[in-house]
């Protein structure tokens, strides 16, 4: 019941959006919906860490990682909502963008809403495909939003790099299927049917399937070198939009790469899904952090560093036992840290209406509170102290250092260099002269509360964790 | 024999230099996808197969090539552009990826359903050419062919080697892969509106 009062109130707001006339109305009803989203997300959550499981019907399962994932969605997501109303709303003061835009965007923004619930939720693999396709096909227009030539690149190279990988994804997610072939299954086939069918799998098959799976999924989660098209999309979207596709979206696909880890390990052994997720990993965290030593753009810079978290993440499954779950902790921290940044950097852009790092300076004097938080962000998903991300940086760096000592030694390097690389940026953005044309004026609190929200619960979170979300953690480590 | 069009057509999206050429050879791969499903339903007798048959001629026989011709004529742009291969490259690739396809690597897989094996190995092969043509073609038309022939091919590898979805979800993909073409499409208008051309490589904007 909770479950489809939360993911009709996304479509109840969405289909008829395109019929609202008052931006009052549209951004009143889109709130609504988050707050909805938030309170039914926690009182799954709740059921899911006291009962195990959550499938009001067959066409839906939330177990403790779909529960995560759901939270995750629904904390970043009110924040986003709350912080867009603002931003649209200076965009349009600054003759940006008109009522059709803002109208276009809180519409997608709900069905791109409703598409993550619904993937994190499904109950059969191919619908789970399927909504993750929907975010796509959501977000692509959100991406070429501003309608430059730019912004149009990026989704288009957002659009065909997504669907091959998903399509592969799609062929790997059939191959897993094969399992159920002696038995002759039929109708909605469920995750919990193909993992107790997946001794049925062929250990070749489950293995070139997980490879696609990895490739296909892998894609959408920004693993190098199916990367290319995370730093443009971005970088090009509305920031909003942004902090979702960094903090949200990736978490969301990986969750499903998870699921089929599972079902690989049960015939082909742990070593061969978790020697697959180090090197992916590995490529990942090498390819950002040398980019990010160089970057210009403050918004790439954000997402190169997603990569790299995303990296650091699919590292920590791969190492396994303490890895994975300071793995599950770092996509929590990540994402509501990675969030706050973007959600930051688009206060930024909206003062200096650049995203080039050379244009920034002065900051602090400029965007005192912004500026502040922008900071606190950068050293937090950097991993430094007292922030939850530097323990699960240590923990998956000595869960390695047990069985892959040279991976771990050359990890600990990259990440080195990404505080150095974030550091350089940074502080050349924050300190320095504020530029003439820059005025300084008091600081909208509605474009502050967001992010400081996320980074506050980032905080919490790092020195308690509630007994409710802690059994939902251990639940996700001893199944995946 | 279905199969076989589907794999030539692939082959033949490959070597046309006609926009138009690739959107028939679209709709001629997608009525043989219709033509297998609708064999199974007079197989089986499943009147699901006929539903899902004839959504398939609705939307990729007819309205996909539709849209697409449109887009074609309302831009003049009849001959497809460039290629990174030329035309001989090209073929020898081609002959490559069969024998991949055809390869002892991917044994596991045509080997799901032994008597389909032939079969199998061919839809594995129109997989990797439309693989191959999304990346070898420099044209938003052709790259969007390449992903719709991609998707029938997976269709014809699944229903060989057995993997058939139940019918809520049959509908679900084909709604999510229409949904899909028509943002391509969008997209594709877009890009010769401001770019002045469909050839992706025109697009130099996001380097740094």
């Amino acid at each position: 019941m909770e479950l489809l009062f939360l993911l009709s109130s996304f479509l109840v707001v969405a289909l008829p959006g395109l019929l609202i006339r008052h931006v009052g109305v549209i951004e009143f009803v889109s709130l609504t919906a988050s707050v909805i989203a938030l309170v039914e997300s926690f009182v799954i959550a709740f059921k899911v860490s006291s009962v195990g499981t959550y499938a009001p019907m067959s066409f839906f399962f939330v177990d403790a990682l779909g529960a995560i994932v759901m939270l995750i969605i629904a904390c970043v997501g009110l924040a986003v909502t709350i912080y867009s109303v603002r931003y649209l709303r200076q965009e349009t003061l600054k003759d940006i963008i008109g009522f059709t835009r803002v109208r276009q965007y809180f519409v997608l923004l709900n069905l791109f809403f409703a598409a993550m619930f619904f993937a994190a939720t499904a109950n059969s693999p191919v619908f789970t495909w399927i909504f993750i396709e929907a975010t796509t096909l959501a977000t692509a227009f959100l991406i070429s939003f501003y309608n430059k030539s730019s912004s149009i690149e990026a989704a288009w190279k957002y659009l065909i790099i997504n669907s091959v990988g998903l399509f592969l994804g799609f062929f790997g997610t059939l191959l897993y299927f094969t399992s159920l072939s002696p038995i002759g299954a039929e109708g909605l086939v469920g995750w919990r049917s193909l993992v107790a069918n997946a001794i049925y799998l062929d250990p070749l098959v489950a293995k070139i399937a997980f490879i696609f799976v990895l490739i296909g999924y892998g894609t959408k989660v920004g693993l190098a070198p199916m990367h290319t098209w995370l730093p443009d999309a971005h970088s090009k979207a509305p920031a909003p939009i942004s902090a979702l596709l960094s903090g949200v979206l990736l978490n969301v696909a990986f969750a499903t790469v998870l699921r089929f880890k599972v079902m690989t390990d049960l015939v082909a052994g742990h070593a061969f899904s978790q020697n697959l997720l180090i090197i992916f990993g590995v490529i990942s965290i090498l390819i950002a952090s040398l980019i990010i030593l160089v970057q210009k753009n403050y918004k790439r810079l954000l997402a190169y560093s997603s990569i790299e978290n995303m990296g650091i993440i699919v590292l920590g499954f791969g190492f396994g036992g303490l890895g994975a779950m300071s793995a599950l902790l770092h996509m929590i921290y990540h994402a509501l840290l990675k969030s706050a940044l973007f959600l930051s950097a688009g206060t930024i852009f909206l003062k200096y209406s650049s995203t080039k790092i050379a244009r920034i300076k002065g900051l602090l004097t400029a965007l005192p509170v912004t500026s502040v938080l922008f900071f606190a962000g950068f050293f937090a998903i950097t991993g430094m102290p007292p922030f939850g991300i530097f323990l699960t940086k240590v923990f998956i760096l000595s869960s390695g250092m047990k069985t892959h000592p040279m991976v771990a030694g050359v990890v600990m390097f990259l990440m080195a260099i990404v505080f150095i690389g974030f550091f350089n940026h940074v502080t050349s953005m924050v300190f320095g002269k504020k530029p003439s044309e820059v005025k300084k004026c008091e600081e909208d609190i509605w474009l502050v509360i967001p992010p400081f929200g996320l980074i506050a619960l980032a905080l919490f979170l790092s020195f308690h964790l509630p007994l409710f979300l802690t059994t939902l953690l251990n639940d996700v480590v001893a199944h995946y | 024999m279905l199969l076989e069009i589907v794999f030539l057509t692939i082959v033949f999206s490959h070597i046309t230099r006609k926009n138009f050429g690739a959107v028939l050879a679209y709709s001629m791969q997608s009525l043989a996808i219709a033509m297998v499903i609708f064999n199974s339903f007079l197989l089986t007798g499943a009147t699901s197969l006929l539903f899902i048959a004839s959504l398939v001629l609705l939307v990729k026989v007819i309205m996909v090539p539709f849209f697409l011709a449109r887009l074609i004529q309302r831009h003049e742009i009849k001959f497809s552009v460039s290629t990174y291969l030329n035309v001989p490259l090209t073929l020898i690739s081609i002959a490559g990826l069969v024998a991949v396809a055809h390869s002892r690597k991917f044994a596991p897989l045509t080997s799901i359903v032994p008597a389909n094996q032939l079969l199998l190995s061919l839809a594995l092969s129109a997989m990797l050419l439309s693989f191959f043509l999304i990346i070898n073609r420099k044209g938003a038309i052709s790259q969007i062919i390449g992903i719709l022939s991609l998707e029938n091919s997976i269709v014809a590898f699944a229903i060989f080697a057995g993997l058939e979805q139940s019918f809520s979800l049959q509908v679900g993909i084909v709604s999510d892969v229409f949904i899909w073409f028509i943002i391509a499409t969008a997209l594709a208008f877009m890009i010769y509106k401001h770019f002045g051309s469909l050839e992706v490589t025109s697009m130099k904007q996001l380097k740094d």
